[in-house]
């Protein structure tokens, strides 16, 4: 296999893999907005339900709920699954990613003083401005370099859905490497990770930046 | 009359913080509060600007009726809309300021009134300068509130308050976090506000503040109003041992 | 779009190999297996081996119909040749393709082309394991196993869809029916009662690699030494089970997630020898004289 077939076929597993980082991303930023509320919800069994959703995301592998997602409406329903890897996979993600990006909001959110909520509402703004307009800006300062590392992390974690069978980039370069016997794939994974996540950092960088006209 | 408080009680579990006081503001009239720490001065404060809720006793702002005893006694505070109207009556103003501060000065002004009152951008514009020229901040309104010293975010706090154009403003302690060097800028405005007939409640403990600004002191203590009168009366003669306690204490 | 990544990431590649990491894949390698392993190799196996077993196609419990048609269309490619058409194309495992036409009666076989046109198998396999299954030099999916089931479609009508999965997941997929069969050099022994088997079509013997030069030259001088297995193979399952007395004269068994580490390791020296099946070993060994 020349080096071109191998940049060719591992061209299009990238391709796979930028598509499972950015719709992870479109879908599990929001639903962590909501799944933050739903853990902050004057409810108490809102809130004991949201805790413990958390704490399967967070406390199980991603490749088990890999697996639950993209079988469970079989093994449960015994639906059909033709045509559903894909967004399983995508499910998969979004559900994770989201349990973790709302742990992070709500650090952000408590991180800001009370007197913030106060000023508004004596100045009249209503719930929904004090939210969107007072504190969800501050929160984002606050939760950037958080967000950077979540980010960082999905770059590589999307190698975890060959556990679906989908070929994205790092399942490619495993089956290069074994049918070429050579370690070339990995060095080119490496490489695509790496720059992956500079183009990461660099980005979150410029929006920190953005965010730096105050403290 | 712009605030009138009836019977107010207020506990925090199993302690009660306000023991049925009342009191009575009237248009242009600049009240202080004093009173060591924990007098539930600043709570009086809390509970006429709704941060806090009264357990019973009646709130009146204007002609408008917030609060009412219901029949079991307990407060009753009324609708969403109509509290959001009597909320138009007053401002605040914190002792940390709590200016916003992802927006700039002008920002921090302008805000409420655009998007709360509603008013057209290029007049609250104009009067926002205009409160920055009075608070003598003309220069800093693209600054952010981090760029500023405390004093001068006390006096943004205040500018920000008066866009909204309130019948009474109340300070909690507007002084209490800024370093003595800076107090003097703060209570400048406030003297000019009471000079212009601004209705104002200011809990505060710069007694020499209170003495020279207000027509009225109140003197609380553990919950109670303990003495209130003309503040050469309640400063010169004190009528109750506590206050004169208090008074001297202060004095050293 | 894939030439510019390919170019792109070309003159990364420049960069790197020119750091001093790069590796041997640009020598414009031809098929993978047309060079057997020399005499004059540097990976010998050893005469003794751990064991036999038999790659024959799994099928999900109940599915006797499908099985028979399938394994009857195996045997009519026997018969008309295409079976050991496919087997030149792969010299390392042509030893132990199993099915003799003379074995093969022909009367109870399906006809050509008497599937049910519209029905499209799914064929599950494991893209990871050469020669049976395996990426190309190409990019393409191919293989001993996948160019036969292709060959069985074809012969019986039916359309072919291949279904590379996670062999972890194996038998999740093939339940919940993302697939069809399990057939990717697929071991039959202890398994027997796990499946609806269809037919026996390659046998394995499962050996122990070795540096030519190492001075190992039969099991028992394996003792003391460090082993390297692949999980889940049936090498790793012998050295648990039937070979279990054989694996604790090991000084360690090594075990790997893919042969292709264990076999970078046997060359740094890292281990002594490599449990594998014959095939798979030849296969390294091959592409390694290249």
């Amino acid at each position: 296999m020349t080096l071109s077939t191998m940049l060719a076929s591992m061209g299009e597993g990238m391709l796979r893999t930028c598509a499972i980082f950015f719709l992870t991303l479109i879908f599990s930023m929001p639903l962590g907005m909501i799944v933050m509320f739903l853990r902050r919800s004057r409810f108490r069994i809102v809130r004991e339900i949201t805790k413990i959703y958390i704490a399967i995301m967070r406390g199980t592998p991603l490749m088990l709920q890999l697996l639950a997602w993209y079988f469970g409406p079989y093994y449960l329903f015994g639906m059909s699954i033709r045509g559903y890897r894909f967004p399983a996979i995508i499910i998969g993600f979004a559900m994770n990613y989201a349990a973790y990006f709302a742990e992070i909001y709500r650090g952000g959110i408590e991180a800001i003083p009370q007197g913030q909520y106060e000023a508004a509402e004596v100045l009249g703004y209503n719930s929904v401005q004090t939210f969107f307009k007072i504190i969800l800006p501050q929160v984002i300062k606050t939760i950037l370099p958080s967000v950077t590392n979540e980010v960082i992390t999905l770059v590589k974690d999307t190698s975890l859905a060959f556990t679906l069978a989908y070929n994205e980039m790092f399942s490619l370069a495993k089956q290069i490497a074994a049918s070429q016997t050579s370690f070339m794939p990995f060095v080119i994974a490496g490489i695509f990770y790496f720059i992956a996540n500079y183009v990461v950092a660099f980005v979150m960088e410029r929006i920190e930046k953005h965010y730096d006209y105050y403290k | 009359m712009i605030l009138q408080m009836n019977g107010i009680k207020k506990s925090f579990g199993s302690n009660e913080v306000l023991k049925d006081i009342s009191l009575q503001v009237d248009s242009g009239e600049v009240v202080s509060i004093i009173g060591p720490s924990g007098s539930g001065k600043s709570t009086l404060l809390r509970c006429a600007t709704f941060l806090e809720t009264i357990d019973s006793g009646e709130i009146i702002y204007m002609d408008k009726q917030a609060v009412t005893t219901g029949t079991n006694g307990q407060a009753v505070y009324v609708g969403k809309n109509e509290l959001a109207q009597v909320k138009r009556y007053f401002g605040l103003v914190f002792q940390q300021f709590n200016l916003f501060p992802h927006y700039s000065v002008l920002k921090n002004i302008m805000d409420a009134p655009i998007h709360v009152q509603k008013r057209l951008k290029e007049e609250v514009h104009q009067e926002a300068m205009e409160l920055l020229r009075k608070m003598d901040l003309e220069a800093r309104a693209d600054a952010y509130p981090c760029q500023l010293s405390g004093g001068q975010q006390q006096r943004v706090a205040i500018a920000r308050a008066l866009a909204l154009k309130p019948e009474i403003l109340f300070f909690d302690e507007p002084t209490s976090a800024l370093d003595p060097e800076l107090t003097g800028e703060v209570l400048k405005v406030i003297r000019q506000l009471a000079e212009e007939k601004m209705t104002m409640v200011v809990v505060t403990h710069e007694m020499p503040f209170a003495r020279a600004v207000s027509n009225r002191v109140i003197f609380m203590d553990k919950g109670f109003i303990v003495e209130q009168g003309d503040p050469e009366e309640v400063f010169g003669n004190p009528q109750q041992e506590r206050t004169k306690q208090f008074l001297k204490n202060y004095q050293r | 779009m894939k030439k510019l990544f390919a170019l792109s990431l070309a003159a990364v590649m420049a960069l790197s190999v020119l750091a001093g990491c790069g590796g041997k894949s640009d020598s414009g390698s031809t098929a993978a297996t047309t060079e057997a392993a020399a005499s004059d190799a540097a990976y010998v196996f050893l005469d003794e081996s751990l064991g036999v077993e038999s790659y024959a196609i799994g099928f999900r419990v109940g599915d006797e119909e499908l099985a028979q048609t399938v394994s009857g269309a195996v045997q009519a490619l026997v018969l008309n040749g295409t079976y050991d058409e496919i087997g030149e194309k792969y010299p390392d495992i042509k030893d132990y393709l199993c099915l003799k036409a003379e074995d093969i009666d022909e009367a109870s076989l399906p006809a050509e082309g008497s599937g049910d046109s519209s029905y499209t198998f799914k064929h599950g396999f494991d893209l990871d394991y050469p020669p049976y299954s395996y990426l190309q030099d190409d990019g393409s999916v191919g293989g001993f196993d996948v160019e036969l089931c292709q060959a069985v479609c074809e012969y019986l009508g039916w359309g072919y869809e291949a279904v590379p999965f996670n062999w972890d997941a194996k038998d999740m997929e093939l339940n919940a029916g993302s697939c069809d069969c399990i057939w990717s050099g697929f071991t039959k022994e202890g398994r027997e009662d796990d499946y609806t088997w269809g037919i026996t079509y390659s046998n394995n013997t499962q050996g122990i690699m070795v540096a030519a030069d190492s001075g190992i030259k039969s099991l028992a001088d394996l003792a003391g030494k460090s082993v390297g297995v692949q999980t889940a193979t049936s090498a790793y399952d012998m050295l648990e089970d039937s070979q279990k007395e054989l694996a604790d004269t090991f000084s360690e068994l090594k075990v790997y997630e893919t042969y292709t580490v264990a076999f970078n390791d046997l060359k740094a020296g890292a281990i002594d020898a490599i449990a594998i099946d014959m095939t798979a070993g030849a296969f390294l060994i091959a592409n390694d004289a290249k």
